[in-house]
């Protein structure tokens, strides 16, 4: 398909790496580089959507509050966009950030500049997803400064493509698998970075250091460069931090230029957001827990 | 998915639409994603006539992008939060049900879910004076009972009525009918439900696995795709109308022995707030005591964990005890 000057423009003038995006999360240097997928997998109350909130607000705040001021595409499939939170966790980031010169005027317009980089999509079903992934396709080329697409989450329509799939498996997974294709094709053209996150299905009995393997497609599985795999450690077992939950991400890149590395970080929920605490890193080996 | 059709956009006639069929192409879906040059030259068609009908499709079929900025005042001036009449349980919800969002109360038999449910029906019903809709799946819901509660609010039986009215209820004991019920309401059954000047402001659904675990397990994966169908209507229902969704859940034992709610990882993700109800550590009292402990097990606003202790005849107490128990209360804190 042709394009015009400013398509082609828009699609080579190169959009904000990433990489830097969050550094306790990713393994040293590598952070999510342009055109891969991070998938965040685990249990229900591990923190994932508050993590996206975490990666959204680093995005869209500015560069004097410690943001990277990009714009940012929020796929929605399970209604799980909670904006009164979202807005609390900016205004506690930009108050820190910039409490000295600014009156309430002039707060509520740090806080709209930051709202209008954010475009938020609800799909109802995988055929709607991947018509929206093609509609998105003429965003990308008119904003070169959209540089992530979060997804939360890729697995909402497991159970629906399930059923309607009948007993074969390849029409059960062909709406996903469609969209992972398009996605692809979208990543490899505009070179912006997806985060995506993934329910788990199934409680893993033996805790959460197994690494659960993903249910999704083949297709989808491919693009994925980085695996999160969140989870909440028991309340019981830590006695003294019996008062705030802790929160563990462990992370496992593995792309074909770079060798396996993984990283484990923990973090709090506070009402100002995501606070990371101690950090540990390996590079090739397992870390024993 | 959705199939293309005669006179679903100007330019798609029946010609056309016969060359598509016979390229395979029988979708919008598919029309969107084929490549247009080479579907183009298939049916003998112009590119630029193809690219429009393509256009059209695609804007009549997507989810539309909003501004982060609109969708935040949007939600600042539609949600709403609901008190549930009770002040621990409101504490310990953040200051009520939110509009918009699914809260899950879940427990064993016994436990005090319906009379929660009953409580907060009647309290929105008399107090914040808009209609509720409530779908009993499990027949344990009397209007006797709703009026015992709603006697200790008021004696003046005008009232009464009026605040009975306001509560739509509909008795359903199967998946297939739920779904009928929910899709009926989506499309504006709830509308025709706001009598009596107030808008319908919750839907409470007692109880959501009733109906829905007798599907689950076994081989079949319908009872999963009912279950995250409901979940869907539910959840599309709650954001555009702004009401305050309630579902009641059961409980299983987890591997490790301790209570969690039923119905299985893949629903755990679909609430926002979920709160597990057990018995009060009793004291030595014979007689059946009203105490029942919430402990908050998932939400987006608040530390999980804190648990708050509430007595379930808070809803039917006269006005008396009300001041006397209030004063205990304090003492107590």
């Amino acid at each position: 398909m042709s394009e015009s000057g400013a398509q082609l423009f828009a699609r080579l003038e190169g959009r904000r790496c990433l990489k830097d995006i969050e550094p306790h999360l990713f393994p040293e240097d590598g952070g999510p580089d342009h055109g891969e997928v991070v998938e965040l997998c685990g249990m229900e109350g591990t923190g994932k959507t508050e993590l996206l909130y975490h990666l959204l607000c680093r995005c869209v705040l500015p560069e004097a509050a410690g943001g990277l001021e990009v714009d940012v595409v929020f796929v929605d499939t399970d209604y799980s966009l909670d904006m009164l939170r979202l807005v609390s966790i900016l205004d506690s980031r930009l108050n820190t950030a910039l409490s000295s010169s600014f009156s309430a005027g002039s707060e509520e317009a740090a806080l709209r500049s930051c709202l209008s980089r954010l475009l938020v999509v609800h799909c109802s079903s995988s055929s709607q997803l991947l018509l929206t992934l093609h509609f998105l396709e003429t965003s990308l080329s008119s904003r070169p400064s959209l540089a992530l697409l979060l997804i939360d989450s890729i697995s909402a329509f497991y159970w629906l493509d399930r059923c309607g799939g009948g007993a074969s498996v390849t029409k059960q997974e062909e709406k996903l698998s469609k969209c992972a294709e398009l996605l692809g094709r979208l990543l490899r053209d505009y070179r912006v970075t997806v985060f995506a996150s993934c329910h788990a299905i199934r409680r893993s009995s033996s805790g959460p250091s197994s690494s659960s393997d993903s249910y999704l497609c083949r297709s989808w599985q491919r693009l994925v460069s980085h695996r999160l795999l969140c989870s909440r450690q028991d309340p019981a077992v830590d006695r003294e931090q019996r008062r705030r939950q802790v929160f563990t991400v462990r992370c496992t890149s593995s792309s074909s230029c770079r060798v396996k590395a993984f990283r484990s970080s923990s973090f709090y929920v506070t009402d100002g957001g995501v606070e990371f605490i101690g950090t540990s890193s390996s590079q090739d080996s397992e870390q024993s827990q | 998915m959705v199939v293309l059709r005669e006179g679903m956009c100007p330019g798609l006639d029946a010609g056309l639409l016969r060359d598509l069929r016979a390229a395979d192409v029988k979708t919008v879906e598919d029309l969107v994603s084929s490549d247009t040059e080479e579907l183009a030259r298939k049916c003998s068609v112009s590119y630029k006539a193809l690219l429009a009908i393509r256009r059209v499709l695609l804007a009549q079929h997507t989810a539309f992008p909003v501004s982060g900025a609109d969708l935040y005042e949007e939600l600042l001036s539609s949600t709403a939060i609901l008190s549930t009449g009770n002040p621990s349980l409101d504490k310990l919800l953040d200051s009520g049900l939110y509009t918009g969002e699914i809260t899950e109360l879940s427990g064993g038999p016994g436990s005090g879910k319906s009379q929660v449910c009953f409580g907060v029906a009647v309290h929105i019903s008399y107090q914040l004076k808009q209609s509720v809709v409530y779908i009993d799946t499990t027949g344990g819901l009397t209007a006797g009972r709703l009026l015992e509660m709603l006697q200790t609010e008021t004696s003046n039986t005008e009232e009464q009525m009026a605040a009975l009215q306001r509560i739509q209820i509909f008795r359903l004991f199967d998946v297939y009918s739920l779904l009928d019920c929910l899709y009926g309401l989506r499309s504006g059954g709830l509308q025709q439900a706001s009598v009596g000047g107030g808008s319908v402001k919750a839907v409470i659904v007692d109880s959501v696995s009733a109906v829905i675990s007798p599907l689950l397990g076994g081989k079949h994966n319908e009872g999963m795709s009912l279950m995250i169908q409901v979940a869907g209507v539910l959840k599309t229902m709650a954001k555009d109308f702004n009401v305050a969704a309630l579902v009641t859940n059961h409980v299983t034992r987890s591997g490790s022995g301790e209570v969690q709610p039923g119905l299985g990882a893949s629903w755990s993700h679909i609430p926002r707030t979920r709160i597990l109800l057990e018995r009060a550590e009793p004291s030595a009292a014979v007689s059946p005591s009203g105490l029942r402990s919430a402990t908050l097990i998932k939400s987006s606003r608040q530390p999980c964990h804190i648990k708050a202790e509430f007595d379930l005849r808070w809803w039917s107490r006269s006005e008396e005890e009300s001041s006397r128990k209030r004063k205990l209360d304090e003492t107590d804190s």
